[in-house]
């Protein structure tokens, strides 16, 4: 239970600190260290990153692309050994076996359409298993993470009610 | 130009901190503790189904109880939720807002001179309401139990004339909740005495240790008890104006009457808006209670750190600090904050006897704001020191 919350917090705010998230939980800064570390340690929370809106980074954005795979999956090990290639790949951001007509859905990253167009090409679809791919670029970026981008909520509420 | 207007209404004191609630207003910058609802906006999928509805062209009365629907929605929920009973067709109306459904009810039970008792602090709008409705309002403060009902110190404020108790559980502004022991000996005077209780539940959803109890389920209570409830807070839905009165019929038919004249009905889009509320908001109700008890730990557990002697609210989204150390008044210490720290807090005695002393902190704000305040907090009592 207290570990649920804890995580819960974190999944909002990663760079909460220990001290505040132990006033959140009830709990000791001691216990929500123990608890975090143990977290990390069996690999439950595996890494701490960041949403970026890149529109506003001045650095040249990076082009992705969502890509739909058809694979052919092994004897022994189904869809597993193939994916275990696939993620090898740098470019590829995110990683899903999916129902449907495709197979995989995976995410790539790169600094050019043509980066990722030789990816596709030269990588990708010359995967032996890999039957078919189809591949999208992403335009703009919306909401990610369950973070919209360009957020125009503001405060309405008067600042002071009874 | 003749000058003589109710003298019912003149008698209503002006709320002596209008001068403090325009400088709040008017000063930049001000980080507000001061509010009165939710951070969150109304989950999407609820103004969606409002929308859909004005797109269907349902901009019309409703009947004046209210949508058949949403009376339906209404009393299936509060069975399902906290076991209440309640007939659609006979034991409810919807009201704008939690307010009107207090204004109905008082002017469908009061006559001149009778009594409601008032256990205080408490919301703002019960006393002068009962005043308008002809009452007359027995304060019972909380303040030496701690903001909870002292039920000794109830009984001794009955008299002949008692015609009701005003419950507010969880309560605005103290955040405290009536534990179902208490409620059962309130139940016993209520049946001693046969006087009515008046039980505003609008918080009801907002409790974080334990399960909520609507007075209208201990036992005996239904056939006295008036529930009012509504959907700002749980669903933070504030700016909709939709409440419910919910009763035995003897009063609801009444308060109806009532209701039929001065309002006609609520709102049909509020009405469609509440209906998909009840029906697919309760992860979102909870996420929101879970939101807001994180940052009751934090802020109520800072706030005693710094120096402000606060007590663990048990619902609701306010705490009410002392500042009885400090030396200055509740007035005093708003109006120092906020010039010189610019943060705005409620002064206690707005919300009647026993609120000099204190102020009321809404934290249902964001983390970084509620940490800023703290620290200007911090800054402002140790200038004082």
């Amino acid at each position: 239970m207290l570990t649920n919350k804890i995580i819960n917090i974190l999944k909002n705010n990663a760079r909460i600190s220990v001290k505040d998230l132990a006033y959140m939980v009830n709990s000791s800064e001691a216990e929500v260290d123990n608890i975090i570390k143990k977290l990390e340690k069996e690999k439950q929370i595996l890494q701490y990153v960041t949403i970026i809106n890149d529109e506003k980074i001045s650095e040249k954005a990076k082009i992705r692309a969502v890509i739909q795979l058809c694979v052919r999956p092994e004897k022994k090990d189904g869809f597993d050994a193939i994916a275990q290639k696939i993620c090898k790949y740098a470019n590829v951001v995110d990683h899903y076996l999916i129902s449907g007509q495709f197979d995989f859905l995976i995410i790539v990253e790169g600094e050019s359409l043509q980066e990722i167009s030789s990816f596709v090409s030269e990588k990708l679809a010359c995967l032996e298993n890999v039957r078919n791919t189809a591949t999208h670029f992403m335009l703009k970026k919306y909401k990610e993470k369950g973070v919209i981008l360009e957020n125009d909520a503001h405060e309405t509420r008067l600042a002071v009610l009874l | 130009m003749r000058n003589d207007f109710s003298s019912v209404v003149d008698r209503i004191p002006p709320s002596g901190i209008r001068k403090f609630f325009d400088l709040v207003v008017n000063t930049k910058g001000v980080i507000s503790l001061g509010v009165g609802e939710s951070d969150f906006a109304t989950p999407w999928g609820i103004c969606e189904e409002a929308i859909e509805s004005l797109e269907k062209g349902y901009t019309t009365y409703t009947s004046n109880r209210g949508h058949k629907e949403c009376c339906k929605s209404i009393t299936d929920y509060l069975k399902d939720r906290f076991g209440c009973d309640y007939k659609p067709n006979n034991e409810i109306v919807v009201t704008v807002g939690v307010s009107e459904g207090v204004d109905i009810v008082l002017r469908a039970l009061l006559n001149p001179g009778d009594e409601i008792l008032l256990p205080e602090p408490t919301y703002v709008c019960y006393a002068p309401l009962i005043n308008l409705a002809g009452g007359k309002v027995v304060p019972i403060d909380t303040t030496d139990s701690g903001f909870m009902l002292d039920v000794d110190k109830l009984e001794q404020h009955i008299t002949k004339k008692t015609k009701a108790l005003i419950l507010c559980s969880p309560n605005n502004p103290t955040g405290m909740v009536i534990p179902k022991e208490q409620l059962e000996k309130v139940a016993a005077l209520a049946e001693k005495y046969d006087f009515w209780v008046i039980s505003d539940e609008v918080y009801a959803e907002i409790v974080y240790d334990e399960d909520y109890v609507s007075f209208s389920t201990i036992k005996g209570m239904k056939e006295r008890t008036v529930l009012l409830s509504g959907f700002s807070k749980a669903f933070a839905m504030t700016g909709w104006r939709l409440g419910y009165v919910c009763g035995p019929e003897s009063i609801i038919s009444r308060a109806l009457k009532i209701h039929q004249y001065n309002i006609m009905c609520a709102p049909i889009t509020s009405q469609f808006a509440a209906i998909s509320a009840l029906r697919h908001s309760e992860k979102y109700v909870k996420k929101m209670r879970e939101s807001y008890c994180y940052r009751r730990n934090f802020f109520v557990k800072k706030l005693n750190d710094t120096g402000l002697d606060t007590m663990m609210p048990d619902g609701a989204f306010y705490c009410f600090p002392s500042i009885s150390n400090t030396g200055y008044s509740s007035e005093e210490f708003a109006f120092k904050l906020l010039e010189e720290q610019k943060v705005a807090v409620v002064p206690g005695p707005v919300f009647g006897s026993g609120g000099e002393g204190y102020i009321r902190c809404c934290y249902a704000t964001n983390l970084e704001l509620l940490k800023e305040a703290l620290l200007r907090i911090e800054t402002f009592l140790k200038k004082q020191a």
